[in-house]
């Protein structure tokens, strides 16, 4: 079906194409700007639609990097699907809700926030649709690339400038980490497509005997883990809930959180049977899932509150993971998706308002905005766990597999991770209850005075994501069908019903409202609690002092290392020179005993002009004037080119004696500007060090001229004997030497020369500026 | 840096233009006989310092040298480039053989125009140097 093929690619780039178009026409839309994105998530969605209703996954496989097997192909396999219609369906409530939050801004501005929203979302349906890894790994790099400039949307807030660069520092490192990762599963397995890799027995055979296993796993797991925000990598999300309300919503509870998620179901079938597996995600889950939890029910943040609970959500996926149950992850995620993202847009709309999202300064909104105030308590109840929304068969088929699922079915973990995933629920539940309550119950406060009911536009798509939480909690059989076809486990059979069918997760359940209600009576204890706690027993604090330290490390080191000394950049340059060509010596086993030396063959002449050098080098070293020491350099440099007189090599004699000319015109050029020469009061230890340096180089390029005449050299290594062949032949020119420069070494000289370029153009600049302004 | 030494402007007034002709000429030669570019571009530039000693940074910088050597970059690359066009790698240089009435059968090798890249990347890169060096002194 080639029609379907072109779909793939037409759903990953339109969005970016669109963010491009919305670059350029807020001069014309202004703040219609956003219809683009509504517009393009909207395509997007019918295009996944389309694709999913294909009897079979439809693949496109372009040539991308050939040579490394990396391949630019897109897959729509269900779960892929799945996410993506998740990402494209959020993204177009998303689009409408932004059109009535946005402030009346500079179009500019809006302009590109669509854009960078819209290259998102192409990045994020990358991710879910790409079949190649290192084509998954740039998605998921766009995607923080672009979220950062997401977060740091109101940049002039020092607050969203810090949420956003600590969000790309710990999701952009984090997908370094992973793409390492993935070549080692790459190299291993020699082949980048995840089909091949999830679904060839023999492949993940090869991978889990490898001694790549173990590291690649962890590699991976650390990408997923920073951007599903897990502990200790969690603390990013809470910050980056300075971004505009839309985009918290779509990036923080819908979609990019969700990504490391996503990946861990990709990754389930080549890893999961391996105990570190269950050993990393397990407890990594559960510790995000009950501190998320915790300081869900602490927080006093609407945002903050929400993004916890997010985190902790996203602790349970990654534990339901790490026991290998992913039967239930498409209903989890979908559960989650509906309810988080409703809420998320019910705070934006509250903020707008009332001004504030300080839990302790709101309340009582229930009179003022009754449309909000429904939708929430739907949201909220599906949050809570409630029958018989979605999250209520959630939590029920978590608990089923915690009961019976083949992982801890017998193990003496059970009980502990029953309990603790019980607690954990609870804290949500009463998180839940708490920002209802505190919103919209009770008397109310200053804040709501002015609050009135906001728009359709606003309460519309909130009220359709909450409504689906409800009616598809409802209709268990169509939904059961839904999540099992959708499940990145193919052959799915978990089972939604309205009446449950076994006794245990509904006792569980129970117990989670009980404790909830606890909880959400004690609220005052929970908070006091986290008084207690002092700063630095956080990672966030610890992140934070990790990042100062390496900021003042490099600030020490390159003031100690670029000290603005020339003798010192020349000494580093040329020991590093005489290094590398003294381990190559020593390595390519020449020795200068092999090297006949017939001192009669140097003639008087020779003598004589060897005489004058040294004179002349002595005389550059003890000369006291800086113009003293440029003539015995010239010296020097033109009794050299009459050694080649005498030893008949006119093309480097006449280099050397243009070279010596030039560079003597540009030395006399820059002489007046010179520093007073220094050639007193040095440091023994100075002296010691450039003498050193001084004797290194002269024996190295001894060394090196003697050796070429080594009989052992020039059988061995005879690169010169080839070019001298092949500069006639091939290249038509009988001066080797040029033959080289611009034919056999060409691309080696265009780097040369564009440097040069580049040298000239720089002191042009530096120059005429420095002259420009005195 | 004034040009008032009659001595070093009777005398530029052959030297320059004869360095510069025989810069062209090893230039020319460079792809079978000593020479080249590169050190024919350094000779070119030999002649412009003479140039600006003798009559002065006004005069020698009527040229705009920055842009000479961008030019010469452009000419490399886009030889380079021009294997590219033919299906060929990048850099990948050919041998035209050419009729000509007078001289008879001539080859030129494509690395030819490579050269002159680099011949006009030294040259500007020098003299841009020069020029501005020499009109700081005169601040």
């Amino acid at each position: 079906m080639p029609q379907l093929e072109i779909l793939l690619p037409g759903i990953v780039f339109m969005p970016f194409a669109a963010g491009a178009l919305a670059l350029w026409l807020w001069r014309f839309a202004g703040k219609h700007t956003g219809i683009l994105m509504v517009l393009a998530a909207a395509g997007s969605f019918l295009g996944c639609l389309q694709l999913a209703t294909a009897s079979v996954p439809v693949s496109f496989v372009r040539e991308w990097i050939p040579g490394l097997t990396v391949a630019l192909s897109l897959r729509g396999d269900p779960f892929g699907l799945y996410f993506a219609l998740l990402i494209s369906g959020i993204g177009t409530l998303v689009g409408i809700y932004a059109l009535g939050y946005m402030p009346p801004l500079a179009p500019r501005r809006l302009g590109q926030f669509y854009a960078a929203l819209l290259a998102f979302m192409g990045a994020m349906l990358g991710v879910a649709l790409s079949d190649d890894l290192i084509l998954l790994f740039v998605f998921w790099e766009a995607t923080s690339v672009t979220s950062f400039i997401l977060i740091g949307f109101w940049y002039e807030q020092e607050e969203a400038r810090k949420g956003a660069w600590t969000a790309l520092q710990v999701t952009a490192l984090g997908g370094m980490v992973m793409l390492a990762g993935f070549i080692l599963v790459g190299l291993t397995c020699g082949t980048y497509s995840l089909q091949q890799l999830t679904h060839s027995r023999e492949l993940q055979a090869r991978l889990a005997e490898s001694s790549a296993f173990a590291p690649a796993l962890l590699l991976i797991l650390a990408g997923a883990l920073t951007k599903s925000a897990q502990w200790p990598f969690h603390f990013w999300l809470p910050r980056a809930m300075v971004a505009p309300t839309p985009v918290s919503t779509y990036l923080h509870a819908a979609t990019m959180v969700k990504a490391g998620i996503f990946l861990l179901g990709r990754m389930l079938p080549l890893f999961s049977a391996a105990w570190l597996w269950t050993g990393v995600l397990v407890p990594i889950g559960l510790a995000t899932f009950l501190l998320g939890a915790y300081q869900a029910m602490t927080a006093t943040d609407l945002k903050a509150i929400l993004a916890h609970s997010t985190v902790s959500t996203l602790g349970l996926f990654t534990a339901i993971y790490g026991l290998a149950s992913p039967e239930q992850d498409a209903l989890g995620i979908f559960a989650h998706a509906t309810y988080k993202g409703a809420l998320f847009l019910i705070a934006g709309i509250v903020e707008h308002a009332t001004h504030t999202r300080d839990i302790r300064q709101l309340g009582g909104l229930r009179q003022r905005m009754p449309m909000t105030f429904a939708v929430a308590v739907v949201a909220a109840l599906s949050m809570a766990g409630v029958y018989p929304t979605l999250g209520f068969h959630a939590k029920e088929a978590f608990y089923e597999s915690l009961l019976h699922g083949p992982a801890l079915a017998g193990s003496h973990w059970q009980a502990a991770v029953i309990a603790l995933s019980v607690a954990a629920n609870a804290l949500i539940f009463a998180a839940a209850a708490r920002f209802v309550a505190g919103v919209f119950l009770g008397k109310p406060s200053e804040h709501a005075g002015h609050a009135h009911e906001a728009s359709p536009i606003l309460w519309g798509p909130p009220a359709l994501l909450a409504g689906l939480a409800l009616v598809m909690g409802l209709l268990a059989p169509t939904t059961e069908q839904m999540v099992n076809a959708l499940s990145s486990h193919p052959g799915a059979k978990l089972h939604v019903a309205l009446t449950p069918a076994v006794a245990g997760p509904l006792l569980l359940s129970m117990a989670t409202a009980g404790l909830g209600i606890l909880f959400f009576w004690g609220r005052g204890g929970l908070d006091a609690l986290r008084q207690w706690r002092p700063a630095w027993l956080s990672t966030e604090w610890l992140w934070d002092a990790a990042m100062a330290g390496v900021v003042t490390g490099a600030t020490a080191f390159s003031s100690r290392w670029q000290s603005g000394s020339l003798r010192w950049y020349l000494s580093g340059t040329l020991m590093f020179t005489v290094g590398l060509s003294g381990v190559a010596l020593w390595h390519g086993g020449l020795s200068l005993r092999d090297v006949a030396v017939r001192f009669e063959e140097m003639q008087w002449y020779g003598v004589a002009l060897c005489a004058m050098l040294t004179a002349s080098a002595v005389m550059v070293v003890r000369s006291r004037t800086r113009i003293g020491a440029t003539l015995a350099l010239t010296a020097n440099g033109f009794l050299t080119s009459a050694l080649f007189v005498v030893y008949r090599s006119p093309d480097i004699l006449l280099t050397q004696i243009l070279i010596e000319s030039v560079s003597t015109i540009f030395i006399l050029l820059v002489l007046y500007f010179m520093p007073p020469f220094r050639v007193d009061g040095f440091s023994v230890m100075r002296k010691a060090f450039h003498v050193a340096v001084s004797l290194a180089v002269g024996l190295c390029i001894f060394t090196f001229i003697m050796l070429s005449t080594s009989p052992t050299l020039r059988e061995t290594h005879n690169l010169a004997a080839d070019y001298l062949t092949r500069s006639l032949a091939d290249a038509g020119g009988a001066n080797a030497v040029n033959v080289i420069i611009v034919d056999f070494r060409a691309i080696d000289t265009n780097a040369e020369i564009t440097v040069l370029m580049v040298v000239g153009l720089l002191v042009y600049g530096l120059l005429r500026s420095r002259r420009r302004s005195p | 840096m004034t040009g008032d030494t009659p001595i070093l402007r009777t005398v530029a007034r052959f030297a320059v233009p004869l360095t510069a002709w025989v810069s062209i000429i090893i230039f020319l030669q460079g792809h079978n006989l000593p020479g080249g570019g590169f050190i024919a571009g350094v000779m070119a530039a030999g002649a412009g310092a003479m140039y600006l000693l003798a009559f002065g940074v006004a005069k020698a910088s009527r040229v705009p040298w920055w842009k000479v050597s961008v030019v010469g970059l452009l000419i490399s690359v886009l030889t380079g480039a021009g294997a590219l066009v033919a299906g060929r790698s990048y850099m990948d240089h050919d041998i035209w053989h050419f009729y000509l009435p007078v001289i008879g059968e001539y080859e030129l090798p494509t690395a030819t125009f490579f050269d002159l890249g680099v011949y006009l990347i030294v040259l500007g890169t020098l003299m841009t140097i020069f020029v501005e060096m020499a009109q700081e002194e005169g601040r």
